[in-house]
């Protein structure tokens, strides 16, 4: 009996061991490059072209969204600065806002400070968003206003990973702890 | 070997009499831990974070809250269905059990914060008036300490 257990259990660990399965998802033969025209936090029209030759984390979100966006850019740009040294100074990272209307360049340039020096803010038209966020099959959606105007935007809520190549390669979830992004970063990091 | 008896038994009467006396809770009927809340930068709503523990030995509901601080204050829920996220606001209010308590974190419950009315720095008290249903009385202040964006 215990040797039966022994041996399935080392049949699992080898399993495990063979599995490189990652924290977060990846999709490196799911989903296509990155492509995309949009405007920089600087009021600058730009394209995908600005972080090639680095990996990029990207997040889509609004300013006004006062838990799930925070937190999760929170976590990511912890887990960036936990990277080795080398591989923090290498990735870059980008908010991009789905809420023009309320999102300009100024105030998302003062977001994205406020997370990392290392985070760019994009946004750009409606036909814009939508060409990228079809792309990577990235949801949003604006719920009706209040009666002071404000309404709430709903959005997907991972982390798009690209390589230095800007192929995709992980989507990271919400709900993964800094650890485990920085675990993810770290290996994707270290085998590009 | 009486009087080991009688000590025995006195041990037991007052270790029965101390554990009698713990049962009663002299404490406040809700108590507060870690509230707090995020400063987003801008002028955009914030959320308020903080664990509510209901010990009035009755069932309570948080129905609403307000702040001198801010025009209105809701208490939402953040939902992420099939990876979309969508902020549900609880019209119904939060049910606490008696002995429970509720935790409003991040990515799950909070008081979202709107329209702040002075700018506000990390470290500044937000106080914040939470109304139950439940129990008497039904509003209770809270100080809230402004965190910033970053924290967990």
């Amino acid at each position: 009996m215990i040797r039966a257990i022994l041996i399935v259990a080392s049949m699992l660990l080898l399993a495990a061991c063979g599995d490189r399965s990652w924290h977060g998802k990846d999709i490196s033969h799911l989903m296509p490059r990155l492509e995309f025209e949009l405007l920089s936090e600087h009021g600058q029209p730009v394209t995908e072209e600005i972080f090639a030759g680095r990996p990029l984390a990207i997040y889509f979100g609004f300013t006004h969204c006062p838990d799930i966006c925070p937190m999760t850019l929170a976590k990511l740009a912890a887990a960036a600065r936990r990277l080795p040294e080398d591989q923090r100074e290498r990735l870059q990272l980008a908010f991009v806002s789905v809420d023009p209307d309320r999102d300009g360049p100024e105030r998302l340039a003062e977001y994205t400070a406020a997370f990392s020096d290392r985070m760019l803010g994009l946004t750009g038209t409606q036909r814009q968003l939508q060409a990228l966020t079809r792309r990577y099959r990235v949801t949003y959606g604006y719920e009706p206003p209040d009666e002071d105007g404000n309404y709430e935007v709903s959005h997907s809520s991972a982390i798009w990973v690209f390589n230095a190549d800007l192929g995709a390669e992980l989507m990271l979830f919400d709900d993964l702890s800094i650890e485990q992004m920085r675990n993810d970063l770290e290996r994707l990091l270290a085998d590009r | 070997m009486k009087w080991a008896r009688g000590i025995l038994a006195l041990l037991v009467l007052a270790a029965g009499a101390l554990w009698w006396v713990a049962g009663f809770d002299d404490g406040p009927a809700l108590r507060f831990e870690d509230a707090r809340a995020r400063l987003v930068p801008g002028d955009g709503p914030m959320a308020g974070y903080l664990v509510v523990a209901n010990h009035s030995g009755g069932l309570v509901r948080l129905v609403g809250a307000r702040s001198e601080a801010f025009e209105r204050v809701m208490i939402h829920r953040t939902e992420v269905v099939d990876g979309r996220a969508r902020m549900q606001h609880q019209a119904g209010g939060v049910a606490i059990s008696p002995g429970g308590r509720v935790e409003f974190r991040p990515g799950d419950l909070h008081l979202m914060l709107i329209g702040r009315k002075s700018e506000l720095q990390i470290g500044d008290p937000v106080e914040v008036e939470l109304e139950f249903e439940g129990l008497e009385p039904a509003t209770w202040p809270v100080t809230f300490t402004v965190v910033p964006v970053t924290a967990q």
